[in-house]
């Protein structure tokens, strides 16, 4: 059984593969679930009629998919063994309906909201520090950031998979109960980047200082102002407008102002 | 130093993909995959630098349920090709890289759309092999599915550079001196934009003694 659920490990990395508008990620989880109902299922027919009962929509977030998988592995290995009938079902697919979504919700604050770019900001903070530490042997050592982040975020990522995994065969539908007793984590993991963040802003400041190269030869005594006006200006932008708007405005107005001299 | 743009574009594609078709390792963030092309082509320190512009601007850009965001792993990648194609080492014409991939990953996003509207048609094929008993079909279909998804990436990353090499290449000659100045201000303010959309990323911290209006 052990290969078996390493197989449906692997094969939960392809959940999004086939990702529909129609029916998101169904082709997904019915691929993850489709060693285990070979196991389980030897009558031709039962396989075929569980195949075909989780074709229906699904959608959550890919890490936490596994716990789904698993409580959905779990029933079916329930019904094959006691040979249910049709009639007396248990509805798989309300349970799964139910827990997507919040444990999509989960997901996604903590791994895309908190996790990733707090791991970000630990390898931009690495840069920042390389480049004020290595000077000319910065270039040499330049490609460890990205492995930084990758295997740092990595190490988690797979990790917390396979724990989830196993979360979902072992307690079930109180799974969800055990994941959000690690409040505590996302709060850490929040507060952690938004330190991070800030000390990599300063580290910044005292890397490159306020107008480096003469940014802005005719003012360079208000150049730590411009960086406060600009620093306040994008989280006020940030907060109505997306990242695009942001960028464009500031060429904008670099442009703009070079045109009228400043 | 590889200029090989058929190898790039795969390294490209490869990036992009892990967004949505497979495993989500974040080798789609512009941190990782900026730097690598980056330090393929020679120039990793402008690849770095592009990654961390690109990063910080994007943070919030990932698929959360059924939205699909702009490509940045497309921004960071193509940016990188054209500079260090062209400005080994003129760290300021990124800003103009940036500009001109913005288009091209949005134009990336609706084929991404076409391409998802096309996986309910490997889907309807699966269905239809599992009720006849084929259920060699749920394998094929994925693999199919991962193949498309890798391929249109690719082939649009191949189209992009060529382009977008003869676009970059045809514009900047023409810009007059002010846009270049403007475009030096923009590459050394554009980190603290970024710090600003990261300390708004971070707004549902709460701080003793500052009061958030995130929550009242």
């Amino acid at each position: 059984m052990i290969k078996i659920y390493s197989r449906m490990f692997v094969r939960s990395f392809f959940i999004q593969t086939v990702w529909n508008y129609e029916r998101m990620q169904n082709m997904g989880f019915v691929f993850i679930l489709k060693p285990f109902l070979d196991k389980v299922y030897l009558n031709e027919n039962k396989k075929k009629e569980a195949l075909l009962r989780h074709i229906g929509h699904f959608n959550t977030h890919p890490y936490m998919s596994g716990v789904v998988v698993a409580i959905v592995a779990n029933l079916e290995k329930k019904i094959a063994e006691d040979n249910v009938t049709n009639a007396k079902l248990p509805d798989v697919n309300n349970i799964k309906d139910t827990m997507a979504g919040p444990l999509a919700a989960l997901g996604d604050l903590f791994f895309f909201g908190t996790l990733r770019p707090t791991i970000s900001f630990i390898s931009i903070f690495m840069l920042i520090f390389f480049v004020k530490v290595l000077d000319d042997r910065f270039v040499g050592y330049g490609i460890l950031i990205p492995f930084i982040f990758i295997v740092l975020y990595n190490v988690v990522h797979i990790a917390a998979r396979y724990w989830i995994m196993f979360l979902g065969f072992k307690f079930g539908k109180e799974s969800i109960f055990v994941l959000s007793s690690f409040k505590f984590l996302l709060t850490l993991t929040r507060y952690s980047g938004l330190i991070i963040a800030i000390a990599a802003l300063v580290l910044y400041f005292s890397t490159f200082g306020f107008g480096l190269n003469g940014m802005f030869p005719d003012f360079n005594a208000q150049d730590a102002i411009v960086y406060g006006i600009v620093l306040v200006c994008s989280v006020l932008v940030a907060s109505r407008f997306g990242g695009i708007f942001l960028f464009y405005t500031i060429i904008l107005t670099c442009i703009l102002m070079s045109y009228l001299g400043i | 130093m590889t200029e090989n743009i058929i190898f790039l574009a795969f390294i490209g594609a490869l990036c992009s993909s892990d967004i949505t078709a497979f495993g989500q390792f974040m080798i789609c963030r512009p941190i990782f995959c900026a730097p690598v092309i980056g330090f393929l082509m020679g120039d990793i320190s402008t690849g770095l630098r592009i990654g961390m512009i690109v990063e910080m601007l994007w943070i919030n850009a990932i698929p959360l349920g059924a939205s699909v965001p702009i490509d940045v792993s497309l921004i960071s990648v193509l940016s990188t090709f054209w500079v260090c194609r062209y400005f080994l080492g003129f760290q300021e014409e990124v800003i103009l890289g940036i500009i001109l991939a913005v288009p091209f990953a949005y134009l990336y996003r609706e084929i991404d759309i076409f391409g998802r509207n096309f996986n309910t048609k490997i889907m309807h094929w699966i269905e239809k092999g599992i009720e006849s008993g084929k259920y060699w079909r749920i394998d094929a279909g994925v693999i199919t599915g991962l193949f498309l998804f890798v391929l249109r990436a690719f082939l649009f990353c191949i189209f992009a550079m060529i382009v977008g090499c003869w676009i970059y290449s045809s514009i900047y000659p023409q810009l007059p001196e002010f846009v270049l100045l403007g475009f030096k201000k923009a590459w050394y303010l554009m980190p603290i934009a970024g710090f600003g959309m990261v300390i708004y990323n971070f707004k549902s911290v709460k701080i003793p003694f500052w009061r958030n209006s995130h929550y009242d």
